[in-house]
């Protein structure tokens, strides 16, 4: 008597611990899929609201559905909790991979919170009918009810305090979808005397451990692949040099050139940034003849600045030899840049501009520096006041000197951090901005040795740059203009620390 | 777009679950193997100096002024010498001039063996600030401050704390540190703050560089006489945090826990350094990819042809007409005698004990703290915890070691995955004999073992990104402060010439291990033996 009653208390209290755990798994679900659908889709307000919503009412029919199970409940009960465990262990994984990769993205995220909301809504009423005739019934619904809940808060505490900081949401589900399973497992293992096909069941708890178990393990793995598909457009192109990842889409309407993910251009409107990124300087300098271009190794600054007759040289410097290579040989590319990295006025060299120019002497009318964005410490270096030491050792007294400088409307106190940094070293500066299309407000600094003054000689068929438009490129609006800011030094990097924020203010 | 790639990155990379798992993944993957063997020095040739065993002088050589030893101090001492036309000789054990101060380098980058920073200059020595001028690293003057060669001025970012599982910025604990113990460690950085601009009544500053220049007020010299650790507790500073940085700073500069060095001199770490830069903040330092190693080869400049390296020196003598000095040729493998009008002795003083006999030997009071330095190559990128990116200098919280250098930091490049790290382990033990025994006793494999121990807590598979690993055993590396010894009447009747013939030259004759010290002892040894020129 005694015996049986203790088998009874310690069974009572597995179960209970099984619900616990089956309800901090099932709610886990329902965050992980309602944070993902919102970080993917935007607005989380309707993210969340219909995600719970589309959950509660899956649950509803999980619910109601159980009722049409009669026989094995008991395979049933350990089937569907295996299943829970695969689908929504595996539901980030799959969302992710496919997000951006078809249309029907929606269809599949509210699927997958569908078949979840189901698989979990009948587990409740499985296992009450399940118990019904084993253990006293008494008060048993009311302590299902209450574990139930407690794991509710508990998940929901854990999930934004701990998992999404620690774990991140791939590993999250993974781990709950292993949990879920091993639950599954340890009943079965306990009541497997009354169970038909203890051993298939048994089996497939070792298969449903091991793939989640490799999921979990493999995340990192499952990001670098799938960090090649979070491109909108179809991808054309990839490779990994040893500085960066080179990737190019192609859509109906434009090419674009990835660099580590960051846009470099779209051909849809490019012209606009290259046109203002050459010509109002190069337009003021009378008769140019030596051109140095400072990254920009797709070779559309070189397509722009060939189109002076005076040019007789151009020297290119871009460190990564795989990007002036594919501009020097694919069609497609070269129709891009008109062939200008074939042309016989180009020099190309492929190195570290900052080690490079430490040995230059030769100097030149007109330099151009087109580097990615100050977003990292080896950048900002680039963006220093040693640097511009350096590259106004090379610099023409007649030359102009002109400098990509990232988004003055997103980057306001960054863009003017460069501006304040080249006029410290005792440039004149010019800064002016232009609007592109698919990158935004975007900022350049002219700077120069003299202040003579030019009047500009616009080359023919220009699209973007005209005689009436120009002057109104160094026009600031209030929310651009300038602000007091400091300079950007080796020792100090306030450039890098600056951008940083000011762009992750921005995309929060 | 940029928000949910952003997010799906940090979310998918969340690093603390790989940790759980990766070791036994990565174990069921091919075995990673890192080379590498203990470098050096080459404790041999110094060790004969035991048991003394040298053949009789084969060959005499005679020269008008002898420097013993190559470290910066002999090499200050050479300087001074050749501008003032001086003909001299210097004698070297080392397969190179630079002691403590040599370096290495590899495929990636140079590399410190030992000393690796210079603070910014304090103004007191003229000399030191004229070196500078010479070698290019000072470079100008502007608003009345010196402007200083930008590649060399220490990049930002310069320093990060590995705590809480968090890499925070500063050395100064804050991430998970209790309000009331920052609060004590705000106290404690004002306080030295104050004694960095405290005078004594003779009008000197405190604490400044060179030491000599100090004040010689009693109120200041009452700290020599007793340990940092008492300091502290004197002045009701308990935080461990606190504690494990002031620890910290003075293994740093001694190679030894605040209990073993004297209030004085900890307090010197924090109060001494005043240098200002036209074009960088107060704190800011210089150094190089190979560390001091940059400074020893300009001064090895003014001396090229004076330089013998592998020449152990072993017995030196006072004669009527000068100083008789006896070195072992290991390139000849021979004994020579040399004849010496005078001699500046740049050797430590538990060198001197055995090569110089006659002259006032040294007691326990002079401790030297071991230390293991190791250059670690990391071939491929560098796996890291939460919070700030890779800085110069890269601290543990709570270690045994000081953790590393980036010697690749000074690099102006885009930075690649492959770097060099210093990392600096110093054997704090109060006994240093037995600390000296325990640290020649570990083999290649245990240091390699109590490195990636160390390591793998900051950068969880550091240990299959490592190439190499290369180990240098400083058996002697640094003098230890204890208190009494800066201060004591030992030190300065160790340090005075003897007979107007022999001048003395080591930075152990400061009390403390630092390039200034070394230097201000190398140029005024010269300067006496200018003065007493026969
Ligand atoms: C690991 C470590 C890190 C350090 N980091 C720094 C730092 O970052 N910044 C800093 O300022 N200081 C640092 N130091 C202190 C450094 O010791 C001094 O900066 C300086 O190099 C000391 O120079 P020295 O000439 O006084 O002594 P040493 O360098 O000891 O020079 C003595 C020379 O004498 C030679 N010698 C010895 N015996 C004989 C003999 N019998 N015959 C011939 N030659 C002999 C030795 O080989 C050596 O070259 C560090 C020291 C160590 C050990």
């Amino acid at each position: 008597m005694k015996n049986s009653g203790d088998k009874a208390g310690s069974f009572q209290w597995l179960l209970l611990i099984s619900v616990f755990i089956v309800a901090t798994c099932g709610l886990i679900y329902e965050l992980v899929a309602g944070t993902l659908a919102s970080y993917l889709l935007g607005d989380s307000v309707t993210q969340f609201s219909t995600i719970i919503g589309t959950y509660l009412f899956a649950m509803g029919i999980g619910s109601y559905l159980s009722r049409f199970l009669n026989n094995n409940l008991l395979t049933w009960f350990i089937t569907i909790e295996l299943l829970v465990g695969m689908v929504g262990g595996f539901s980030a994984g799959i969302l992710f991979i496919l997000f951006e990769q078809i249309v029907y993205f929606r269809v599949i995220l509210y699927s997958l919170v569908m078949a979840t909301g189901i698989l979990v809504g009948l587990e409740l009423p499985l296992l009450m009918r399940i118990l019904k005739d084993r253990v006293e019934f008494g008060d048993l619904v009311s302590k299902i009810f209450t574990f139930d809940y407690i794991g509710a808060l508990f998940a929901s505490l854990l999930f934004p305090l701990i998992l999404i900081p620690y774990f991140g949401l791939l590993r999250t589900s993974f781990f709950f979808g292993f949990l879920n399973v091993v639950v599954a497992w340890i009943v079965a293992y306990r009541l497997k005397k009354d169970i038909k096909h203890y051993s298939s069941l048994k089996w497939s708890a070792i298969i449903c451990l091991l793939c989640l178990g490799m999921g979990f393990v493999l995340s990192d793995k499952l990001t670098e692949f799938s960090e090649s598909l979070t491109y909108p457009d179809k991808i054309v192109y990839t490779k990994s040099s040893p500085y960066q990842r080179i990737v190019i889409t192609k859509s109906a309407i434009d090419w674009r050139l990835f660099l580590n993910g960051n846009l470099q251009f779209s051909s849809a409107d490019e012209y606009r940034y290259h046109e203002a990124l050459i010509h109002p300087g190069m337009s003021v300098i009378k008769n140019p003849k030596n051109v140095l271009v400072l990254g920009g190794g797709d070779g559309m600054a070189v397509r722009e600045i060939l189109k002076y007759p005076s040019v007789d040289s151009i020297l290119l410097v871009d460190l990564d030899e795989a990007v002036t290579k594919l501009f020097r040989s694919n069609t497609a590319l070269m129709s891009l840049n008109s062939h200008a990295l074939l042309s016989s006025k180009l020099k190309v060299v492929n190195q570290d501009a900052f080690v490079w120019i430490r040995q230059q002497h030769k100097k030149f009318d007109f330099i151009v520096m087109d580097f990615p964005d100050p977003s990292n410490y080896s950048l900002g270096k680039l963006y220093s006041t040693t640097f511009y030491h350096e590259v106004k050792k090379i610099l023409n007294p007649n030359g102009q000197l002109v400098i990509q400088s990232t988004s003055p409307f997103v980057a306001r106190k960054s863009f003017w951090i460069i501006n304040e940094t080249l006029q410290h070293i005792g440039f004149l500066t010019k800064p002016y901005h232009c609007f592109v299309p698919s990158f935004g407000e975007w900022g350049f600094v002219l700077a120069t040795n003299s202040n003579e003054t030019h009047d500009a000689k616009l080359p023919r068929n220009l699209k973007f740059v005209s005689r009436e438009t120009l002057p109104q490129l160094f026009v600031f609006p209030p929310d651009m203009d300038r602000v007091e800011s400091s300079y950007n030094t080796l020792n100090n990097q306030v450039l890098v620390n600056t951008f940083e924020k000011e762009w992750a203010d921005y995309t929060r | 777009m940029i928000t949910r790639r952003n997010f799906m990155r940090q979310s998918l990379q969340a690093a603390v679950g790989t940790t759980l798992l990766t070791p036994a993944f990565n174990a069921c993957t091919s075995e990673h193997i890192i080379t590498g063997k203990v470098i050096g020095p080459n404790a041999a040739l110094g060790h004969r100096l035991r048991d003394m065993k040298f053949e009789s002088p084969t060959q005499s050589k005679s020269t008008d002024v002898l420097i013993v030893g190559g470290g910066v101090a002999a090499l200050s001492a050479a300087r001074v010498l050749k501008q003032n036309n001086v003909s001299f000789h210097l004698l070297e054990l080392g397969t190179e001039a630079g002691g403590n101060s040599v370096a290495g380098k590899n495929h990636v980058t140079a590399y410190p063996w030992g000393a690796h920073y210079l603070p910014l200059p304090n103004h007191n020595d003229p000399e030191l600030i004229a070196f500078l001028k010479e070698a290019g690293v000072i470079i100008g003057e502007a608003n009345g401050l010196p402007v200083f060669q930008d590649y060399y001025l220490c990049f930002d970012p310069k320093e990060r704390l590995y705590i809480n599982n968090f890499w925070q910025d500063s050395l100064l604990p804050h991430e998970g540190i209790s309000l009331a113990e920052r609060e004590e460690i705000d106290r404690f950085t004002t306080l030295m703050h104050e004694y960095k601009i405290m005078k004594g009544r003779d009008g000197k500053d405190a604490f400044t560089i060179p030491i000599a220049m100090s004040s010689q007020d009693d109120v200041f010299l009452a700290l020599d006489k007793i340990s940092m650790h008492t300091f502290l507790i004197q002045h009701d500073f308990h935080s461990e945090a606190l504690h494990w940085y002031v620890d910290y700073c003075c293994a740093d500069d001694f190679g030894a826990t605040s209990r073993d060095v004297s209030a004085w001199a900890g307090i010197h770490y924090f109060a001494s350094r005043k240098g200002r830069a036209a074009n960088a903040s107060d704190d800011t330092l210089l150094t190089w990819p190979e560390g001091n190693n940059f400074l020893v080869k300009k001064l090895q400049a003014y001396c090229q042809d004076e330089i013998e390296t592998n020449a152990l020196v072993y017995g030196i003598t006072i004669k009527d007409d000068g100083v008789e000095v006896l070195f072992f040729d290991a390139k000849e493998n021979r004994t020579v005698s040399y004849h010496a009008r005078q001699v500046i002795l740049a050797t430590p003083q538990y060198i001197n004990n055995r090569i110089f006999p006659q002259g006032k030997t040294v007691s326990q009071s002079f401790q030297y703290a071991p230390w293991m330095i190791a250059n670690i190559t990391i071939g491929s990128s560098l796996s890291e915890r939460k919070g700030e990116q890779i800085a110069w200098d890269n601290v543990i919280f709570g270690s045994q070691s000081l953790g590393y250098v980036n010697a690749s930091h000074q690099y102006v490049g885009i930075a690649t995955a492959e770097k060099v790290l210093t990392y600096y382990y110093p054997l704090t033990g109060s006994d240093t004999t037995s600390e000296r025994r325990r640290a020649y006793e570990r083999g290649y494999d245990d240091w390699k073992e109590i490195i990636l121990k160390d390591l793998s807590k900051a950068h969880p598979n550091i240990a299959k990104e490592i190439t190499n690993i290369d180990i240098w055993i400083w058996g002697h590396g640094m003098i230890r402060p204890a208190p009494g010894l800066i201060w004591g009447q030992e030190i300065r009747e160790v340090a005075a010439s003897v007979d107007q013939k022999i001048f003395k030259a080591h930075s152990d004759l400061s009390g403390i291990s630092i390039f200034e010290e070394a230097f201000y002892q190398g140029h005024q040894a010269a300067k006496l033996c200018l003065k007493h020129r026969p």
